[in-house]
Parts: structure tokens; C-alpha cells; sequence
């Protein structure tokens, strides 16, 4: 009889430097994304770290669209295109499948990974419920990856609820008599997901800027077993309307300006990481207006703005329970 | 009866307010002339990335029926003028769909009209615009590519001048009078973007070209699936893993066969081998994969699959290495490592030559920093450009702030 694997999983050790990083793509090129796509670049590390044995399933979404159409495609590994809002589903479906086949000795009992995308319109606002409910379920191991552009980036940057207050998109343009349009704060994603599913292994946060960093976060998850969830911030050319060399620095700018926290919640142990720890640490925070002021979807800001979106920002590493992360805070003494 | 046919070829994101503008300006000119006109966008190109190739078109009719007989297709087939708002793309268009490399003339009517904004010569451009079996005309407008369609609008009066050399190249469909009367009544319209229609009317340089004139290159193509050799379940053949280069070292990732990124691009990265200190941080950090491992331990961008974003160069920790150079620099897409590994000072020389050029090495689109692009328009009027005062609302910077 086949041997059924409860919970394990394949051995991913973390990449321990750059040089140390697997030689081969699988996903490569002739994709159709925009130039100096963060997005194509994490679609590109997710699956380097996570190695040949892995299924993919991606939800509609520029990483969907601008990846497989025309018969064409850049993957190597295997892929699958599931709705708008089903990666959550999704994940718990193929995982819970590859199971019931491995264990009726349909096919070989092995460890594969399974791995979820979803943009944030399809994570952080449609998705959201299927995420959940994959959360809770312990018993399969899956890794919902939310690549957040901070729109609907594929038909034409639509706001979400991952949106940056005050951004311009075709739903927020900044007109005469209303400077903002979008005057709603951005979720807090995946703090949500981890206070919420006291089950699920991991959650954590990345940016593609610290490759490394980022393939290990995706290692640890796809090696800890059951259901976790990466939220990665994605600099989007089209939709921040920036040239598209400054992909890489923006990334860079949202994590050194405070704005991007990265920090990883293992087991319900929450640590903060790279230049997020430095700054939880005492290291200086740099303004967010030399984030800001890099992208065209801000060029309407006046200084009123910027200060409103600092002292925001200050408020999240300042007043919060936990710094960045959780946005409680503790009544006063004798309320 | 008669009408006339227009595409407007444009990179995507970056002037596709543009495109659209110049479309609606025929439209607009049209009625001001009291013909029938569309605009319209082509389906597959949509929705669109930066930089990727597209189309806009427009028909201009003498009856309403003769407007839609000619509406009733897809795309048009041929055209009387191919209007192209970036020189770069005269190497050629690869759009989304299935259709290789396009020559920027592949749809141009014999002894119809290639309009382009360029700095080049007609001898340059030539040397990228494919050979045609018929003759045609190049008419050109002096002007760097406008990336006037971005989100933040740099207003450069390219779709006025545009409207104005059409003008002089259908006075048939579209007067003078006319197509100024249109900009006027635009939404983006000025009496300072009327003048410049004018200016260009009256200084458009125009060259018939001959049918031994231009690139001999066959553009690349591939044989497209039948519907009966698509896989079962609409399965899409999964790219092979890459291999090792030569002795077993290095490697070589497979690569999409179908869809390259020859005019993706409109810079590309030349890089100095000898500064290279082997970090691995552009082949990691490119989008697009590009990189090719060399036996060597060097990093050798393809070709084939770089769009030019400049990421390479803007991670690139050796001062000078990696340099993002205009396309209209290069005449192909030979390997920069091979040629280095042939012949190294040789390779020097002609790199050296590449990087050199300032007009080369300058990116201009996308913003940067707030006040960019008051300054590239002032910039150009210390040049002698015309004074820029009517923004557009909702897309000039300078209008949005309080
Ligand atoms: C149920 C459903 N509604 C609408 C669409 C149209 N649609 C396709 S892609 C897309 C945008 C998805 O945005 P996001 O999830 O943020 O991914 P991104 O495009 O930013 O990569 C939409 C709305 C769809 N495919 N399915
Ligand atoms: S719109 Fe943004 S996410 Fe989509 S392909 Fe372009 S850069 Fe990538
Ligand atoms: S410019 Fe550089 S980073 Fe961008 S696609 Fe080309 S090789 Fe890759
Ligand atoms: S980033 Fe520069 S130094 Fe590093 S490997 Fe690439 S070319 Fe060499």
C-alpha cells in the first residue's frame, strides 16, 4: 500500500546567499507582461524556490492574462488557470486531491507543492472568503502567494482594497474640484489572515527587492506544512506610472519608508525581518515622500498629503501593539 | 465614393492617450470636413502592458453606408497611412497575437504613406523599415518619441502635428482648415496646438521610397497551431527546463518560442564584461529572464526576451557595467557575450561607441521624480519649442496642484 503523507512536506532549505540560488527558471521568458513587471519577477522567484515538484494555479489577473494567452505559455512547471476569486479553493482542492490520488495508490506518494496566486483584487477583496476557509484547514498543505500591485492592474488599474489612500486610478482620477478621490486607508491583509486562522502555519510578508529573502519566506512555507498564505508588494510600472528601471528601488523605498513592513508570523510567533527589523530595532524610517513623489499616481499630492499619509504611517510603527503589523492598541489604564 | 484608412502605431501604456487622441482628431476633422469617421482600438492588444507594440485605427468615409462596409471587419487589411509614434518600431511590431514580426509597413497601401516622428534620417530609419514589393512614401516629423500618453500628461503637441502633416498627406479627406477647427473644439485643443498642425502642415518632409530601399531582413515568423492540433482541455505545452552551455557549464533557460521581445524594447543593456564583478543581481532580478549563464560564470542578456525595462542596469552594483543604450543603436540581436569572447578588443570598441552617445544613453519616459516633465518642456523650449500653456485637466501635473 501506498505510503500516505500526512503532512510532509519536501525539504527546502533556505538559499543560504546569492550564489547559492538554483540555476534553473521555471518560469521563463516570452510572458507579456509590461516592462519592469515586479510581479513577473516574483511569479519567477516563487517557483525557483520552490522547485520542479510544484503545481501552480493562478487566478485571473495580469499574471494570468499577460502570462498564457495565444497557446503560449512561460512556464515549466505545471500551471493552472482557476477564477477571479478561487485561489483559496483552488489550493485546497488540488492539494486535497494529490492526496485522495496518492493515498487510493493512484499515483506515487510523494511531497508536491502546491501553489495558489492571486492578485490582491482577487485575494484581498474577492477571494478573500475561499482564502479563509483554506486557512482553516490543517490537514493540507498549501501556499496562497498575493501579489499585491495595488489595483486591478489587468483591466486597466481598477482601486482595490489594497489600494494606497489617495492613489489615482481609473476609479480614483484626481479632478479640479476633488483633489482625492480615494480617501480609504489600504487593508491590512495579511496581519488579517494570520490573526484570524489561528491554525494556518505561516504567513508573511515580501518583497521581490530582497530576492533571497523572499525565496526563503516561500521555502519556509512551502516546508512548514498545512495551509499558509505570502503577501508580497508588487511596484506595477503601468499602475504606479513610474519608468520602469525604478521597479526595483520602489520596492526598496515602500520597506525603507516604513510603508511595507516585512515581517513573518510562524505558529502564531511573529518576527519582523531584513530592514523592517532594523527599523522595529531604532534605524531611522526614510520619509515616505521620497516613495511617494517616484510615482505619477501620487503627482497630485500637495504637501497637506504627504503629511497626512506620514503621520499614518508614523501612527502604524508608533501606536500599534505590534509595530507595522497588528493595528491594536491598549485602552488607557482605568477605561 | 471613397474613403480612407489610418493606423496608428503605438506602444502601449506610453502613448496610448495618444493614439487615441490622434484617432479622434481624423474622426473629429472628418465631420469638421462633413464625412463620416470611427476610431477604433484593435481588441488584442488590449488589455495593454508598457512598451508592448499596438494599434489604433481610424476610417474615414465620404457616406455614412460607405463607413460601415468598412467598418465591418476586424481589423483593416491595408491602410493609407501607418502613422508611428516611436522610431523604435521600425523594426517591426510584435503584438500580442499571433502574428511574428510585423514590418512597420506591412500594411501600407502601395504608394500609400509611413508617417513617423523621428530624429533619424531617412536613411536610418531604412536601414530598420523592412523592404515592401511596392513603392510608398516616408514622411517625417522631427521629434523625439512622445511619451505623451502616460497617466501624467507631458504635453508635447505631437497629435497636433500629426493631425497637420495628415493634412497635407489626405488634403482629400481631411483640410487644413478643417482638422484645425477640430483641435480647437478638442477637449485637448488650443490656438497654440492649432498653430503647431499649421507649423507641421507646412514643413512636413516626405520621400518616396523604392522598392530595393530598405532592411532585407525576412521578419521572424512560426507556423501557428491549427485548431485541430490544440491539445484536449485547451492544454498549452509547458516550456522544456534549459540546459547547460557548452561543456556541460553555465545555462541556458528554454524559451517561449512564440512570443519574443524584439520591439518590446526601446533600450537594450550593453555591458562591459570586464567590469562585471559576477554579483548575479541583474540575471536574478530581471523580469523576464533573461540572463543566459555563461560557462564563464558571466551573465549574457538575450535578446529575444529583454523588453528594455533597464532593471539590470539599475541593480547592477559595478559602476559602468551595465548600460541601457537606444535601440535604434543596433541593427540585431547578436549575442553581446559571444561577441566579447571573440574578440575582446573589438567588442571594446564598438560598445564604446554605444555608450557613448549621449542621445543614446537618456531615458525619457516614465516619471521619475514630481516636476520631470515641466522640466523636459522647458528643456525643449530653450531648444526653440513652442510655449506650453493649455493643460489637459485630470492629466497635467501642474493643473493638480493647488
Ligand atoms: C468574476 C470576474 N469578474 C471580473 C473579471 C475581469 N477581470 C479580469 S482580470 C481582473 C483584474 C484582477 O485584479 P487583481 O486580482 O488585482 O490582479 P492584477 O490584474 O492586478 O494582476 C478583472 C476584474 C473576471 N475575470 N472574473
Ligand atoms: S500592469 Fe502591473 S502587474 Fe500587470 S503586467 Fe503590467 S506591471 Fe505587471
Ligand atoms: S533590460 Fe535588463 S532586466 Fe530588463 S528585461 Fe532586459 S535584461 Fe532583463
Ligand atoms: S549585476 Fe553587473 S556586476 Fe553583477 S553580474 Fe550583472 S553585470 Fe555583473
Amino acid at each position: 500500500m501506498a505510503e500516505v503523507f500526512a503532512n510532509a512536506t519536501q525539504i527546502l532549505e533556505p538559499f543560504r546567499g546569492v550564489k547559492k540560488v538554483t540555476i534553473e527558471e521555471y518560469f521563463t521568458s516570452g510572458h507579456r507582461t509590461c516592462q519592469g513587471c515586479e510581479s513577473a519577477l516574483v511569479m519567477k522567484l516563487m517557483v525557483k524556490a520552490a522547485g520542479p515538484r510544484t503545481i501552480v494555479l493562478g487566478a485571473t489577473g495580469c499574471m494570468y492574462v499577460a502570462n498564457t494567452t495565444y497557446y503560449t505559455t512561460p512556464w515549466v512547471v505545471p500551471w493552472m488557470h482557476t477564477q477571479l476569486g478561487s485561489s483559496g479553493s483552488a489550493a485546497l482542492g488540488t492539494a486535497a486531491g494529490l492526496k485522495a490520488l496518492m493515498k487510493k495508490g493512484k499515483m506515487k506518494s510523494e511531497p508536491i507543492n502546491v501553489i495558489a496566486f492571486c492578485g490582491d483584487g482577487g485575494g484581498a477583496d474577492m477571494g478573500l472568503g475561499a482564502i479563509s476557509a483554506t486557512l482553516t484547514h490543517k490537514e493540507y498543505n498549501s501556499l496562497i502567494l498575493m501579489y499585491d500591485n495595488e489595483s486591478y492592474a489587468n483591466t486597466d488599474i481598477q482601486l482595490s482594497g489594497s489600494t494606497p489612500y489617495g492613489a489615482n486610478t481609473t476609479f480614483s482620477p484626481p479632478g479640479k474640484v476633488r483633489r482625492l478621490i480615494h480617501t480609504r486607508w489600504k487593508k491590512n491583509t495579511a496581519a488579517m489572515l494570520a490573526a484570524g486562522h489561528t491554525e494556518c502555519r505561516y504567513v508573511g510578508t515580501v518583497c521581490a527587492s530582497y530576492a533571497v529573502e523572499m525565496m526563503n519566506k516561500v521555502r519556509k512555507a512551502l516546508s512548514i506544512g498545512g495551509p499558509t498564505f505570502i503577501h508580497s508588494l508588487d511596484p506595477c510600472p503601468k499602475g504606479w506610472d513610474y519608468d520602469p528601471m525604478l521597479s526595483h528601488e520602489l520596492g526598496e523605498l515602500a520597506v525603507e519608508c516604513g510603508v511595507f513592513p516585512l515581517y513573518e508570523v510562524e505558529d502564531g510567533v511573529v518576527r519582523h525581518y531584513g530592514k523592517t527589523k532594523a527599523i522595529v530595532e531604532g534605524r531611522p524610517r526614510k520619509p515616505v515622500r521620497e516613495y511617494l513623489l517616484k510615482q505619477g499616481r501620487f503627482a497630485h499630492f500637495t504637501e497637506e498629503d504627504l503629511e497626512y499619509f506620514q503621520a499614518k504611517v508614523d501612527e502604524m510603527w508608533n501606536e500599534w501593539e505590534i509595530p507595522g503589523v497588528i493595528p491594536f492598541k491598549k485602552a488607557p489604564a482605568g477605561k | 465614393m471613397a474613403h480612407f484608412t489610418c493606423e496608428v502605431v503605438y506602444r502601449g501604456i506610453f502613448q496610448k492617450n495618444l493614439a487615441a487622441r490622434i484617432c479622434r482628431g481624423i474622426v473629429l476633422s472628418a465631420r469638421k470636413a462633413g464625412r463620416w469617421g470611427i476610431a477604433f482600438g484593435r481588441y488584442g492588444d488590449s488589455p495593454q502592458r508598457n512598451g508592448i507594440p499596438a494599434k489604433d485605427f481610424a476610417i474615414v468615409a465620404d457616406t455614412q453606408e460607405e463607413l460601415e462596409q468598412n467598418m465591418a471587419r476586424y481589423e483593416p487589411k491595408e491602410v493609407d497611412v501607418t502613422i508611428c509614434v516611436d522610431d523604435t518600431l521600425s523594426k517591426g511590431v510584435e503584438s500580442w497575437a499571433w502574428y511574428g514580426l510585423q514590418p512597420i509597413n506591412r500594411l501600407t497601401v502601395p504608394n500609400g504613406t509611413v508617417l513617423m516622428t523621428s530624429l533619424q534620417s531617412p536613411a536610418d530609419l531604412l536601414k530598420d523599415i523592412h523592404k515592401k514589393e511596392a513603392p510608398y512614401n516616408l514622411a517625417l516629423i522631427p521629434a523625439k518619441a512622445s511619451f505623451s500618453g502616460l497617466w501624467v500628461y507631458k504635453e508635447d503637441h505631437t497629435e497636433a502635428r500629426i493631425l497637420g502633416a495628415l493634412a497635407k498627406i489626405q488634403p482629400g479627406f481631411l483640410s487644413l482648415d478643417a482638422v484645425c477647427a477640430a483641435i480647437q473644439e478638442a477637449e485637448w485643443g488650443s490656438e497654440l496646438k492649432a498653430a503647431s498642425a499649421r507649423k507641421a502642415f507646412e514643413r512636413l518632409e516626405s520621400r518616396p521610397v523604392k522598392i530595393t530601399e530598405g532592411n532585407a531582413e525576412t521578419p521572424f515568423s512560426f507556423e501557428k497551431p491549427k485548431w485541430w492540433e490544440m491539445r484536449e482541455g485547451v492544454s498549452i505545452p509547458a516550456i522544456p527546463i534549459g540546459k547547460p552551455m557548452e561543456g556541460g557549464k553555465g545555462y541556458v533557460p528554454e524559451r517561449n518560442p512564440y512570443f519574443k521581445k524584439f520591439t518590446t524594447r526601446t533600450m537594450r543593456p550593453v555591458i562591459d564584461f570586464d567590469k562585471c564583478v559576477k554579483c548575479t543581481l541583474c540575471w536574478l532580478q530581471c523580469p523576464d529572464s533573461c540572463f543566459d549563464v555563461t560557462p564563464d560564470g558571466l551573465y549574457d542578456a538575450n535578446m529575444e526576451s529583454c523588453c528594455g525595462c533597464g532593471v539590470c542596469e539599475a541593480v547592477c552594483p559595478a559602476k559602468d557595467c551595465v548600460t541601457m543604450v537606444r535601440e535604434d543603436a543596433f541593427e540585431d540581436n547578436a549575442s553581446q557575450w559571444e561577441m566579447w569572447r571573440r574578440d575582446k578588443p573589438a567588442y571594446m570598441t564598438w560598445m564604446g561607441d554605444k555608450i557613448a552617445s549621449k542621445q543614446h544613453v537618456v531615458r525619457s519616459h516614465g516619471f521619475r521624480f514630481r516636476g520631470q516633465y515641466e522640466e523636459e518642456i522647458k528643456q525643449s523650449l530653450d531648444q526653440g519649442g513652442t510655449e506650453i500653456t493649455a493643460g489637459i485637466p485630470g492629466e497635467n501635473a501642474v493643473g493638480k496642484q493647488r
